[in-house]
């Protein structure tokens, strides 16, 4: 049989039917092919990104804020743990029912907690109530309310166990744990720690499977703060300012006590105060820390720093007089006037008495740029640099603004404003050894919380700045001649002590009057500095009422040498220091 | 040839056994790990409650007044740093402190 040939080589035709199937496949293969390359090539980065996304979840791990303790060890603030109270409001299918509960509970009010869970239905995550203690969580555990749709979060709480003690200082923290005002906020980054954080996987119904250790980091907890604070001075401080509030009622008052050799603070407080435990409803002006954030004209307080630079300078001698023109001096177009009329009086004398005139006539042989030189030497019209928040730099106006008015009011501590911080860190100078230091206030930070402070590796926290203002010599007779006598004979009698050669000077500004712009005659701020031993100074102290309301003597020697005098008697006793000036352990060594 | 090959596998799989021994000892050690960490937090936690609790307790200012006022016993410490008397000046509430020895 013959093969047609044509048969063989010819394909049969196809159908249109078959050929509208076959693109068909070829099209859907095409369209899977194509939707393939987005996927896995032009979409890649961001849906890789997204299913990481839903895979996995970094959780924060808080590092535990470090403690202050003072520099005994005494706890100052610490960090506990508290549980937390939140609700998946996506999971509430009664949500009246569950805020009734949850109110019976806890002191939250059952229609708002309605609300808030009405108005975040598609949220898986709500607070309800922040840092519940024992007996509130155990309250809500005993509720029974439908599982899945709450929990407890583990947060940590700031707690200060000696309630206002120290408020100013230790400031506070926040509900976020943020530090707010004094140490808390300086020292934020050394004491917070650094948060660490692990990646958690999750299934495609979010719960946690595996918790991925290769990408988790360990959070470092937060130092403990080690401050030059002794706890029972800072005590003697607050009481002091207490009796000074409740006997003067003044607008505000600060303490503080600083050791002279080194500058470190002993105590600081201020009043009024708040409680860092309970900080609600706390009135503006008990914010303020005024040891550090309020300026005032420092009156006769400043005249040593004047003398002091007058001796250093040449211009004066120890033995030298002044004619104190008998109370009236008249200084270019100004009429100075001192409370009683002097004749010639020593130097020692112009101090005890705190004679204006002869003040002034100091001024005139220094002239206006030693007198700006002088404050400048002893710190005033900058910050003394303490790790404190707040701090402010007193008032110095540059010397071109200076005039003839300037030379009689500088030296008896007028046109001149300052903290009371950057006034005792200047009497410290004199106190001292004639160096400007930077008052400290922490001294050391150590790594672990229940540490002794003396027996654990320690990091500095601050170098002290120190700057040479004056010669020793003439800040030991300062202390030990006139300033002894002031409170021997002079205007601050009441801070005698019987044990102790106490040194001193009040201060007793008059203030602005808000109405006239003019000095008030009813407006003061009352202060007195003192210290002991004067052969061999350690203790200074520094009180300073704000506007005085009660009686009409507002004198630095009425108002604040009192309670100064007291604070510093119990400050010695309880640091044992020996009028000699050395504590007694170190006396007895041969 | 046997031999060989029921060595190969035996090698193989004594080598996946251990790698399971060590896995599991592995998952062992960290879940130790993360328990003693979830310990101690725990324990630091109620040290920091107890510590707080004993320095509220023992607060300068809470004590200073009874102590002052010689309301409370000071328990002395057996042997005094000091062995001789201090000579001035003595705190004023350990002079009209009665003391337990």
């Amino acid at each position: 049989m013959p093969i047609d040939r044509r048969s063989i080589h010819e394909t049969p035709a196809r159908s249109p039917r078959v050929c509208v199937v076959i693109g068909l496949v070829l099209l859907t293969w095409l369209v899977l092919a194509g939707r393939l390359v987005q996927l896995q090539w032009i979409s890649r980065p961001q849906l890789s990104q997204l299913a990481d996304r839903q895979r996995s979840m970094i959780e924060s791990i808080p590092a535990r804020p470090g403690e202050i303790v003072d520099r005994h060890g005494r706890l100052l603030a610490t960090t506990v743990t508290m549980r937390s109270l939140y609700v998946v409001p996506t999971r509430i299918t009664e949500p009246w029912q569950f805020a009734l509960k949850v109110s019976e509970s806890l002191d939250v009010d059952a229609d708002q907690l309605f609300e808030r869970i009405t108005k975040n239905r598609t949220k898986r995550f709500l607070w309800v109530h922040r840092r519940l203690d024992d007996e509130q969580a155990d309250g809500i555990r005993d509720l029974d309310l439908p599982p899945h749709s709450w929990g407890f979060r583990e947060e940590y709480l700031r707690r200060y166990p000696q309630g206002k003690f120290a408020a100013h200082l230790l400031g506070l923290r926040d509900i976020d744990g943020n530090g707010r005002g004094g140490l808390e906020q300086s020292l934020g980054s050394v004491i917070r720690g650094q948060d660490g954080r692990r990646t958690l996987v999750r299934d495609a119904r979010g719960r946690v499977v595996d918790v991925r250790e290769d990408v988790a980091e360990a959070p470092r907890h937060g130092r403990t703060a080690v401050l030059t604070i002794d706890a029972v001075v800072q005590l003697y401080a607050e009481r002091e300012l207490e009796t000074v509030m409740k006997e003067w009622k003044p607008k505000s008052a600060c303490a503080i006590v600083i050791d002279p050799r080194t500058c470190d603070v002993l105590a600081m407080a201020s009043r009024p105060t708040f409680d860092p435990n309970r900080p609600v409803n706390v009135p503006p002006a008990a914010w303020k820390n005024t040891a550090i954030s309020a300026i005032y004209e420092p009156g006769s307080t400043f005249k040593p720093f004047i003398v002091a630079w007058g001796l250093q300078k040449g211009v004066i001698a120890a033995d030298s007089s002044f004619d104190c023109e008998n109370g009236s001096y008249r200084m270019g177009r100004r009429i100075l006037h001192d409370h009683h009329s002097y004749g010639r009086l020593s130097l020692t004398d112009v101090l005890v008495k705190s004679s204006n005139i002869g003040m002034a006539k100091i001024g005139e042989r220094l002239t206006n740029k030693e007198l700006f030189a002088a404050s400048v030497r002893f710190g005033f019209g900058r910050k003394t640099g303490i790790s404190l928040p707040g701090e402010l730099q007193g008032m110095l106006r540059p010397l071109k603004k200076w005039n003839s008015y300037s030379t009689g009011s500088i030296p008896m501590g007028q046109e001149i404003a300052v903290t009371p911080l950057q006034l005792i860190s200047g009497i410290a100078v004199l106190a001292g050894d004639g160096v400007l230091r930077t008052p400290r206030l922490v001294s050391k930070t150590v790594e672990h919380i229940d540490a002794i402070p003396e027996d654990v590796p320690a990091t500095s926290f601050r170098p002290t700045v120190t700057s040479p203002a004056i010669e020793r010599d003439i800040g030991r007779w300062l202390v030990e001649g006139p300033l002894v006598d002031v409170v021997k004979r002079g205007t601050g009698t009441k801070a005698r002590l019987e044990d102790y050669k106490v040194f001193g000077k009040t201060g007793t500004a008059q203030k602005p009057d808000p109405a006239t712009g003019k000095y008030s005659s009813q407006l003061h701020v009352s202060s007195f500095f003192c210290g002991a031993p004067a052969n061999d100074p350690r203790v200074l102290v520094l009180i300073v009422a704000d506007e005085p309301t009660v009686g009409k003597t507002h004198y630095g020697g009425t108002v604040a040498a009192p309670a100064a005098s007291r604070l510093l008697h119990k400050t010695l006793l309880h640091l044992r220091i020996s009028p000699g000036g050395k504590p007694l352990r170190e006396a007895r060594r041969p | 040839m046997f031999f060989r090959f029921g060595s190969a596998i035996f090698l193989v799989v004594l080598a996946s056994a251990a790698g399971i021994a060590l896995e599991k000892r592995n998952l062992e050690l960290r879940r130790e790990v993360s328990h003693q960490r979830y310990q101690l937090d725990v324990l630091t936690d109620r040290h920091a409650k107890l510590r707080l609790k004993t320095q509220q307790l023992g607060a300068p200012a809470r004590m200073l007044d009874s102590l002052e006022k010689g309301e409370l016993q000071i328990r002395r410490p057996e042997k005094s740093v000091e062995s001789q008397p201090r000579r001035v000046p003595l705190l004023f509430w350990q002079r009209s402190t009665p003391t337990t020895r």
